[in-house]
C-alpha cells in the first residue's frame, strides 16, 4: 500500500516549485508562468483529496520529518528541546488542505482572466507571489508544532505584503502593504513571545501526541503531571491563560479582529484574486485555523475562551456596521470578511469548535466566490469599483449575477444556502453555552445583531451592482468576461449552495435523523483521527455546560434558527425596499452624525495613527535619554580618558631619573599600603 | 613524556633554542666578513620552529601533566617542566620564529645583522628556562638572561639616536628593577630559608613573626614581575623602548618578553607564595596585583588613546594588555573554584596576544621598511596599495580590541568570566570599560588604513617593495589569530589544565 502521507510534503512543495519557476524563468513562459501555478495547485489539490480520502479511511499522521536543532535534545535551555519540521494530518488539517488548494487553484485560473487578459505587467512576480503564498499557507496547515506554524505564519504575512503591494508604482498599494505588514507584525510580536513561552513552559511545541503541549497542560492542570517551567509566583492556570492570550495576539492580527482589523480594508489595494485568496483561504483564515489547531490548549482556560468569544462577537457586529455605508464593492466585502471571521472567533470562544470549522469552510467558498464575482464585475466595469456607477448588470452578465447572488445569500445566512447552516450553528452554540455565562451571552447578542446588518449590506451591494438601471456608460456596455472567470465562479457558486448540507445539525435535531451531521462526525474522529484532537475531547475539557430555552433542545434549535433567519430576512427586506428600485439614492444621510463615524471606520485608523505618534513621543524621549544620558556617559568617558591620557603623556617626560624616582615612590607606596594593612611593621 | 627518553629531554625546547643561538654564533664566526643575513635568518627560523614544534609535541604527548606522573624535576629540583612550562615555550618559540622571519627583511640593508639573530635566540632561551624555573635563583638568572640581550636588541640600530637612547633607558630602569627583585629574593630567603618554590611555600606557612620581612620581599618580587611585564609603576621603560627599538624587537619584547614575566608571576604566586598561606600570614599580594591590574590597564589604554604615532599607541596598548593579563593573578582567592580557569584564561590570552600583537608590530615594521611615516595620518589609504597586509592589520586591531569573531574576543571573555566567577566583578568591570576605550584607538588605525584618503597622491609611492618575509610573518600571524577562534577549545582546555595543576 502506498503511504499517502509521505506525499504530504509534496502538497506544500509543488506551489513552492511553481514560485521558483515563475521567479526564475517566468518571463520566458507563456502567460507569465500561470500554467505552472495552475498545474502545481491542481496537483496539490488532487493530493489533498487523496489525503482526505485516506483520512476518511481511518488513517492519520503525526510525524516529525526533520530536526533542525538539537536532535536528541542536546541541552538547550532548562529542558531538552527539539526543534523540528513535521506534518500533522488529522481530519481538521485534511479538510483545510482541500479548501486551501481548491481556492488557490480557482484563484490561479481566475487570474488568467483578471491579470493576463487585462494586460497587466509583472506577471511572473505575481504568479511567484501566489505560489509562495499558497505554499506558505499549506505549510502552516500541515505544521505539527507551534514553532513551525509560526514560521509559515510569518511567510504568509510576507507574501501578503508582496501581493498587496503588487502595483507598487501607484501610491495606494505600497502604503496598504506596509500597513498590513506592520499591523499583523504587531500581533505576531505577541505570538512570538507566546511561542517562546510555550517552549519554555512545556519544553515542546508539538500539537499532538502524549508529549504535546496541550496534553501536558491538561495533565498538569489535572494534577497528573508538571510543566517544565512557570514564572515564579504565577499560578499554572493564570500562566496558561497568559500564554494563550499571547498566541492570540497573532491570531487577532492575522484574522483581522478588533482592534487589529484596520489593515484588511486597505489590503483591497491588492489585485482582486489576491483578495480572494487572502480572505477565503490563506492569510485571514490562518488565525482562526491556529486557534482550532491548538484548541485543546485554549479549551483549558475559560478566561481565554471568553476573551476570544467577546472579541469575536464584537468584531462581527462592529465590522458589519461599517460595511453598511461603503460605496466600493470590495470595501463592503472587506468589512464582511472581518465580520465573518468575528463569527468564527465567537464560535471558538463559545466552545463551538465544529461550528467554527464549519463556518471557516463555508465562508472560504462563498467569500472566494464573492471576491471573484466582484473581480468579474471590476473587469466588466474597467476597474471602476464604485457601486454608484454600476447598476443593471444582471442582464449583461448572468453567470456572474447568479453565482454572486448565491454567495450573497450564503453570506446573509438565508436558508438553505451554506452560510445559513454554519452561522446558525455558531449562534446556537453561543446561545446554549451562553445561557450560563453572561459574557458569552453578550457575544451572542452582538453576533445576533450583526445578522440583519450583514443581510442589509450584502443585498445593498447586490441591488446596487446588479439591479436597477445602469448609472454609467461602462455599466451600460460592460466588458465581457471569458471562461476562465466564469468557470471558477460556477464551481464556487455550486459549493456556496451545497456546502451547508455537510452538517445539517438543526435538521438532525428536529427530525431525529442520525448521521447527517457529517462534519461533526468527521471532526469527532468518527472515521479515525488522532487521539486527543477530537471535538468530543475538546467538549470534555472545555468549561461550558449547555442550557436550553423553552422546549428543550429541539425548541431552542427552532427558536434560534427562526430568530436568526427572521432577522436576516428583515435586513434583506430593508435593503430591498431602499435599493431595489430603478434609480436608488443614497440613504446614508438619514443616519445623521453616525454616518461620518461609520464612513471613517469609527476613527480607528486615526486612533492608531495617533497612538503611533504617541509612540513616537515615547521613542523621542528614549532618544533624548540615549543622546543625553547614555551618549553623555560615553562621551564623558572618552573625554575623561583623553584628558587623563594627555596627563599621563606628561609623566612620560623622557627623563630617566624621574622614571627611577616615580618607580621607587610607587613601590614604596605599595609597600606601605600593604604593610600597614597587613600589620608587618608591628 | 615518552618513557624511552631520558628525563632531561623534557627541556628539549630550551636546548633547541640554545643550540640554535650557538649555531648562529658559529656561522658568524666562520665567515665574519660576509653578509649572511639570509642564512642566519633561515637557521634562526628553523631552530625556533623546531623548538615550537618540540613544545607542542611534548604537550600533546602529555609530558609533565598529572596524567603521566606529574611535573618532571631536574637538577636538584631547580628546574621543573610541566604543561605550563611547555605551553609558554610554545608561545616564546612561535613569536621568535615570527620575529626572525620578519627581521630578515627589516635588516636587509643593515651592516651587521648577524648578532641580532643570536641575541634573539638567547633571549628566547632565557624565557623558556624561566618558564621551567623552580627556584628563585634560577628565576633571577633566567630573567637576566632575557634582559641583557634585550637591552642590546633595543639599541641595535646604533646609528639611530632614538634606538640607543631607548636602550640605555631600558637598561637603567632594568638595573634598578633587577636590584629590587634580587633584594626581594634575599628577603624571602631570609624569612623562609629556601630558594626552592616548594620550600618557600612551606616557609610561608610558618613565618613566626617574620611576616613583615617576607611581605616586603614578596612586594619587591611583585615589583620585579611588574618590570618584566611592563606594568605600572615599572612601565616607564616600555613606551620608549618599544618606540625606539627596531619594530621586530618591539614585537619580541611586547609579546614574548612580557609573557616571560607573566609565567614567572603565575609560577611564583601559585607555588612559592600560595594565596591561602600568604593571606593567612597577612601578605595580601592579591590586592597588590588587583591595584596594579586596574591602574595598569587604565593607564595603558587612556594613554594609548591620545597617541599620534601608531607604534607608540601599540606600546601603550601593550601596557593595557598587561593589565588584563594581571587579572589572571589578581583574581585569585583562597580555595576559589575558578582559580584555574581565570589563570588559564590569562595564559590563553597571552598566546592569542602573542600572535596578534606581534603581527601588529610587524605591520609597523613593514611600514618602517616602506618608510611611509609613523603617525596615523601617514597610514592613511595604505589599504589601497597593500590590501592584504592592511586586512591583516585590521584583524589584529579588532582582535586586540576584543571584538568577535576574532580570537582576542574569546580569550578576553574567558578571562573576565573567570574573574567574575571568582568574585572579582570589579576587575572584570574595569577590564570591560577599558576594552571600550581601546576600541577607539584600535579602530582609528583601521579607519586610517581603509577609509581615510592619503595626504597626497604621491605619499603612497614609497610602497615600492614587497618584503616577502615580513609579509609571510604578518599573514601567518593573522591566519593564526583567526584560526585560534575555531581552535580555541583545545587551547583554553590545555591552558586551564596547566593552570589548575598549579593549585
Amino acid at each position: 500500500m502506498i503511504d499517502v502521507f509521505s506525499y504530504v510534503p509534496a502538497i506544500v512543495l509543488l506551489p513552492f516549485f511553481s514560485f521558483l519557476i515563475a521567479l526564475g524563468v517566468g518571463k520566458y513562459l507563456p502567460k507569465g508562468g500561470a500554467f505552472g501555478g495552475i498545474a502545481a495547485t491542481a496537483g496539490s489539490f488532487l493530493l489533498s483529496l487523496w489525503v482526505l480520502a485516506t483520512v476518511a479511511g481511518g488513517e492519520a499522521a503525526n510525524r516529525t520529518l526533520y530536526y533542525w536543532a538539537s536532535e536528541g535534545g542536546a541541552g538547550i535551555g532548562p529542558t531538552d528541546i527539539e526543534l523540528s519540521f513535521g506534518i500533522l494530518i488529522d481530519p481538521l488539517s485534511a479538510l483545510m488542505l482541500v479548501i486551501v488548494t481548491l481556492v488557490a487553484l480557482l484563484v490561479h485560473v481566475f487570474s488568467l482572466g483578471y491579470m493576463n487578459d487585462e494586460g497587466e505587467t509583472g506577471l511572473p512576480r505575481y504568479y511567484a507571489g501566489l505560489g509562495l503564498f499558497t505554499a506558505s499557507m499549506l505549510g502552516f496547515v500541515v505544521a505539527d508544532n507551534l514553532l513551525m506554524a509560526f514560521m509559515f505564519f510569518e511567510l504568509v504575512g510576507l507574501c501578503s505584503y508582496l501581493l498587496i503591494g503588487f502595483h507598487f508604482r501607484e501610491p495606494g498599494p505600497p502604503s496598504a502593504a506596509k500597513k498590513a505588514f506592520l499591523v499583523t507584525r504587531f500581533g505576531d510580536y505577541f505570538f512570538l513571545i507566546g511561542v517562546v513561552a510555550v517552549i519554555a513552559t512545556f519544553g515542546t511545541a508539538q500539537f499532538a501526541g502524549t508529549e504535546s503541549f496541550p496534553h501536558l497542560a491538561e495533565a498538569a492542570l489535572a494534577g497528573e503531571g508538571s510543566v517544565a517551567w512557570t514564572p515564579a509566583g504565577v499560578e499554572l492556570q493564570t500562566w496558561l491563560t497568559v500564554v494563550g492570550l499571547l498566541v492570540l495576539g497573532g491570531v487577532v492580527g492575522k484574522s483581522a479582529q478588533f482592534p487589529l482589523h484596520t489593515w484588511l480594508p486597505d489590503a483591497m489595494e491588492g489585485p482582486t484574486p489576491v483578495s480572494a485568496l487572502i480572505h477565503a483561504a490563506t492569510m485571514v483564515a490562518a488565525g482562526v485555523y491556529l486557534v482550532a489547531r491548538m484548541y485543546g490548549f485554549y479549551a483549558l482556560t475559560p478566561t481565554t475562551l471568553a476573551v476570544i468569544a467577546f472579541i469575536g462577537g464584537f468584531t462581527a457586529l462592529f465590522a458589519a456596521t461599517m460595511g453598511v455605508v461603503k460605496d466600493e464593492l470590495k470595501q463592503v466585502l472587506a468589512y464582511s470578511t472581518i465580520s465573518q471571521y468575528g463569527y468564527m472567533m465567537l464560535a471558538l470562544g463559545a466552545g463551538g469548535y465544529v461550528a467554527a470549522v464549519f463556518h471557516l469552510t463555508t465562508h472560504a467558498f462563498f467569500k472566494a466566490l464573492l471576491f471573484l464575482g466582484a473581480g468579474a464585475v471590476i473587469i466588466a466595469m474597467h476597474h471602476n469599483e464604485d457601486m454608484w456607477d454600476m447598476g443593471g448588470l444582471k442582464a449583461k452578465m448572468p453567470v456572474t449575477y447568479y453565482t454572486f447572488l448565491a454567495g450573497s445569500l450564503a453570506l446573509a445566512g438565508i436558508f438553505p444556502f451554506a452560510g445559513f447552516w454554519s452561522k446558525d450553528e455558531i449562534l446556537y452554540e453561543a446561545l446554549v453555552h451562553g445561557l450560563n455565562d453572561p459574557l458569552l451571552l453578550g457575544g451572542y447578542l452582538m453576533g445576533l445583531l450583526a445578522v440583519p446588518v450583514t443581510a442589509f449590506y450584502t443585498f445593498r451591494m447586490v441591488f446596487l451592482t446588479f439591479h436597477g438601471e445602469a448609472r454609467s456608460d461602462t455599466a451600460r456596455d460592460p466588458e465581457p468576461v471569458r471562461w476562465n472567470v466564469k468557470g471558477p465562479l460556477t464551481v464556487l457558486g455550486t459549493l456556496a449552495v451545497v456546502t451547508g448540507f455537510i452538517n445539517m445539525v438543526p435538521v438532525q435535531k428536529v427530525l431525529g435523523l442520525e448521521g447527517i451531521d457529517l462534519l461533526h462526525l468527521w471532526l469527532d474522529n468518527h472515521w479515525g483521527g488522532i487521539e486527543g484532537l477530537s471535538s468530543h475531547h475538546y467538549a470534555d475539557i472545555g468549561p461550558y455546560s449547555s442550557g436550553y430555552l423553552v422546549g428543550g433542545e429541539v425548541g431552542t434549535v427552532l427558536v434560534g434558527a427562526a430568530v436568526s433567519l427572521g432577522l436576516a430576512l428583515g435586513g434583506l427586506l430593508v435593503a430591498w425596499r431602499l435599493y431595489n428600485v430603478p434609480s436608488p439614492t443614497e440613504h446614508t444621510a438619514k443616519l445623521g452624525g453616525i454616518k461620518d463615524v461609520l464612513y471613517n471606520n469609527y476613527y480607528l485608523d486615526e486612533l492608531q495613527v495617533w497612538l503611533a505618534y504617541r509612540t513616537e513621543d515615547v521613542a523621542g524621549g528614549a532618544n533624548t535619554f540615549d543622546q543625553g544620558i547614555i551618549d553623555g556617559v560615553v562621551n564623558g568617558v572618552s573625554s575623561v580618558s583623553l584628558f587623563g591620557g594627555s596627563r599621563i603623556r606628561r609623566i612620560q617626560s623622557g627623563v630617566v631619573s624621574q622614571y627611577a624616582a616615580l618607580l621607587t615612590l610607587g613601590l614604596v607606596a605599595l609597600l606601605l599600603a600593604l604593610g600597614l594593612s597587613g600589620g608587618w611593621f608591628l | 613524556m615518552v618513557n624511552t627518553l631520558p628525563q632531561v629531554a623534557a627541556l628539549l625546547p630550551v636546548f633547541l633554542l640554545a643550540f640554535t643561538g650557538l649555531a648562529l654564533l658559529l656561522v658568524d664566526t666562520i665567515s665574519p666578513d660576509t653578509r649572511s643575513n639570509t642564512s642566519m635568518a633561515v637557521v634562526g627560523a628553523v631552530g625556533s620552529l623546531a623548538a615550537s614544534a618540540a613544545s607542542v609535541w611534548l604537550v600533546v604527548s602529555g609530558t609533565g601533566s598529572p596524567d603521566t606522573g606529574g611535573a618532571i624535576t631536574l637538577f636538584a629540583e631547580a628546574i621543573k617542566v610541566d604543561t605550563m612550562a611547555l605551553f609558554f615555550s610554545a608561545i616564546f618559540a612561535s613569536v621568535t620564529a615570527l620575529v626572525v622571519v620578519a627581521a630578515h627583511d627589516y635588516f636587509h640593508d643593515h651592516a651587521s645583522p648577524a648578532a641580532f639573530y643570536s641575541l634573539t635566540l638567547f633571549a628566547a632561551t632565557g624565557m623558556a628556562l624561566l618558564a621551567a624555573a623552580n627556584s628563585l635563583a634560577v628565576v633571577f638568572v633566567a630573567l637576566e638572561m632575557v634582559s641583557l640581550p634585550s637591552y642590546v636588541l633595543v639599541a641595535y640600530l646604533k646609528r639611530n639616536r632614538g634606538s640607543v637612547e631607548a636602550g640605555l633607558k631600558y637598561f637603567l630602569v632594568g638595573a634598578l628593577s633587577s636590584a629590587i627583585f634580587l633584594f626581594g629574593i634575599s628577603l624571602v630567603y631570609a624569612a623562609t630559608g629556601s630558594l626552592l618554590f616548594g620550600g618557600v611555600a612551606e616557609g610561608i606557612g610558618s613565618l613566626d613573626g617574620l611576616a613583615g620581612i617576607a611581605g616586603l620581599g614578596i612586594v619587591m618580587i611583585v615589583g620585579g614581575v611588574a618590570y618584566k611585564t611592563a606594568s605600572v609603576p615599572f612601565h616607564f621603560w616600555a613606551p620608549e623602548a618599544y618606540e625606539g627599538a627596531p619594530a621586530p624587537v618591539s614585537a619580541f619584547l611586547s609579546s614574548a618578553s612580557k609573557a616571560a614575566g607573566f609565567v614567572v608571576a603565575f609560577r611564583l604566586f601559585t607555588e612559592a607564595f600560595p594565596v591561602g598561606a600568604s593571606l593567612a600570614a597577612g601578605i595580601d599580594w592579591v590586592l597588590a596585583f588587583g591595584v596594579l591590574a586596574a591602574v595598569t590597564m587604565t593607564l595603558g589604554n587612556f594613554a594609548a588613546a591620545v597617541q599620534e604615532e601608531v607604534k607608540r599607541m601599540l606600546a601603550y596598548s601593550s601596557i593595557g594588555h598587561a593589565g588584563y593579563v594581571l587579572i589572571g593573578v589578581a583574581a585569585l582567592s583562597a580555595g576559589g573554584s575558578a582559580n584555574g580557569s581565570v589563570m588559564g584564561a590569562a595564559m590563553a590570552h597571552l598566546l592569542v596576544y602573542g600572535f596578534m600583537n606581534t603581527g601588529a608590530f610587524l605591520f609597523v615594521a613593514m611600514a618602517e621598511r616602506w618608510g611611509v611615516g609613523r603617525t596615523f595620518e601617514d597610514y592613511a589609504g595604505l589599504a589601497k596599495r597593500a590590501p592584504v597586509a592592511s586586512t591583516a592589520m585590521a584583524v589584529f586591531m579588532f582582535s586586540l580590541a576584543g571584538l568577535p569573531p576574532f580570537a582576542g574576543f574569546f580569550s578576553k571573555y574567558f578571562l573576565f568570566m573567570g574573574a567574575i566567577d571568582n568574585g572579582f566583578l570589579w576587575l572584570a568591570a574595569f577590564g570591560a570599560v577599558n576594552s571600550v576605550v581601546s576600541l577607539y584607538y584600535y579602530s582609528r588605525v583601521v579607519k586610517a588604513l581603509f577609509i581615510d584618503d592619503p595626504a597626497s597622491s604621491s605619499s603612497l609611492d614609497a610602497i615600492d617593495v614587497r618584503p616577502t618575509g615580513l609579509y609571510a610573518a604578518v599573514v601567518f600571524a593573522a591566519v593564526a589569530t583567526v584560526l585560534l577562534l575555531p581552535g580555541f577549545g583545545p587551547v583554553i582546555e590545555t591552558a586551564e589544565a596547566a593552570a589548575s595543576a598549579l593549585f
